[in-house]
């Protein structure tokens, strides 16, 4: 038996060597090369509006289905999540699979945006967005595909204006009841948390002040994370993969210092949109209102927008023709990497196909 | 009689570091749902925010002093330019759209695809 036992221990002993040899090599390159480049699908840019710009995809298929995709990115964070590397890019499997992609993402707040509002992101920015696919496409049906708080905009537009050319709408993890982001409550603690001293010292809400919120959700993952890829140096995909999320995790967005006001005022602190209270310049929202429809997608260990707080959504909504469902895996591994590629993205390929025509 | 597979020291070390991960977040979490951590987290941002509004105010003045622009005034001019870009860009697209110089076509695929299971 110790015959059998041997050669295990010394094809450890070379792997491990082999591995020490590769972190070594690799390592230097780590630091002395460029990340991979994110969000390169060809692309036409539509609009280009201080904070907002929105991109159409150039087609990959000859034929596509009849109703076009507004994908709406949440404001905090970059749009390329969506589009990471050709092979790891939901925009490139949409558009393989025969959709026309749109997407309406954001820049940092320019120090004179500081006064946008909820009322321009709902009222003015997603508006104009689907009236300029309508004008590309031909079309008066929209998709409108929302991830995060991308989804509570693309809600609180379908419910105000969306019913005359909303043909689907699909929330990725979005929250509804923002009592039950507890780590979040704890930050916007409205006993200690005054944001109008946030809003009036800084003009626009500091990215890195929202990039912190976003890593003490998770206290360890940070060492935890370079521990790992100290470890993996020798695995160029792990590598490659890792470079991609950390720099679109530390990629956060300054947020238009009146947006963020309102929506800690309304949302974190007063819960009008579970409440039915809420209003979008003085208009009431009703989210029975939408009757186009409605898939929303959840991730089981989803740390950022917990179950709890995405999950009364669904009984919300006034569409016949809704879905709610919940899938393995984390608030970004969701929409992107393996696990999105498997899980994800066909479900929403099948799920919109039968909808799109 | 088997033999007890050799333990890998490597597998065993990063299952310690996925357990002191996991530890790490529920305790860290447990710690910031606190109402006192919120207090004093709260109160440093206060601090740390009224810190920099005085910074602020102080190289205001000292920039004026020196007849130079602040930080937020070049921000300002900045944004300024921006958007009358923005505005040359809108002139630009209906300018042309008048004179009927329309952008590069580019191939519009039929839309009339169906699902794969209804496809004729």
């Amino acid at each position: 038996m110790s015959e059998a036992a041997a050669p295990d221990i010394f094809d450890a002993a070379r792997r491990e060597f082999d591995r020490a040899m590769q972190r070594n090599l690799k390592g230097l390159g780590y630091f002395a090369s460029p990340g991979p480049a994110l969000g390169a699908s060809p692309k036409d840019v539509l609009i280009q509006r201080g904070t907002m710009s929105l991109y159409h995809y150039h087609p990959m298929s000859d034929e596509v289905y009849r109703v076009p995709i507004l994908l709406v990115m949440a404001t905090t964070n970059r749009g390329y999540i969506f589009d990471m590397v050709p092979g790891q890019s939901l925009v490139e499997y949409l558009l393989k699979s025969g959709f026309d992609v749109f997407m309406l993402d954001w820049n940092p707040p320019r120090s004179d945006e500081r006064g946008l509002a909820l009322k321009d992101y709902v009222l003015d920015f997603l508006p104009a967005a689907v009236e300029r696919v309508q004008r590309e496409t031909g079309e008066n049906d929209v998709t409108v595909v929302g991830y995060c708080f991308g989804g509570v905009l693309s809600l609180l537009w379908a419910a105000l204006e969306g019913a005359p050319v909303l043909k689907n709408l699909v929330c990725f993890t979005t929250p509804v009841d923002f009592s039950k982001m507890e780590m979040f409550q704890t930050w916007a603690d409205k006993r200690f948390f005054d944001v109008d001293r946030l809003v009036d010292t800084f003009g626009n809400c500091p990215g890195d002040y929202l990039y912190t919120a976003f890593d003490m959700l998770r206290p360890g993952a940070r060492v935890a994370g370079n521990i790992r890829l100290l470890d993996n140096l020798w695995n160029d995909e792990f590598v490659k993969s890792f470079r991609m999320f950390d720099r679109w995790a530390s990629d956060v967005l300054p947020l238009a210092g009146e947006y963020f006001r309102e929506t800690t005022r309304k949302l974190m602190w007063d819960n009008q949109l579970l409440h039915g209270t809420m209003d979008v310049a003085g208009r009431p929202v009703d989210l029975a209102k939408i009757t186009a429809p409605f898939l929303h997608v959840t991730a089981e260990h989803d740390h950022i927008v917990p179950s709890a707080a995405s999950a009364p959504l669904i009984d919300m909504i006034g569409a016949t023709d809704k879905q709610q469902v919940t899938m393995k895996g984390g608030h970004v591994s969701l929409i992107a990497g393996g696990n999105a590629i498997k899980r994800l993205w066909p479900t929403l390929v099948e799920w919109l196909g039968e909808r799109s025509t | 009689m088997a033999v007890p597979p050799i333990p890998d020291p490597g597998a065993m070390l990063r299952d310690m570091l996925g357990q002191w991960e996991s530890m790490a977040n529920n305790f860290g979490g447990e710690v910031m749902k606190s109402g006192e951590f919120g207090r004093a987290l709260q109160g440093a941002n206060a601090a740390a925010m009224r810190a920099q509004a005085a910074t602020h105010q102080m190289m205001d003045r000292a920039l004026a002093a020196a007849n130079m622009p602040s930080r937020s005034e070049v921000e300002d001019i900045s944004a300024r330019l921006a958007r009358i870009e923005e505005a040359v860009q809108r002139i630009e697209g209906l300018l042309m759209a008048q004179a009927g110089i329309a952008p590069p076509e580019r191939p519009r695929p039929k839309r009339t695809r169906t699902p794969p299971g209804k496809a004729a």
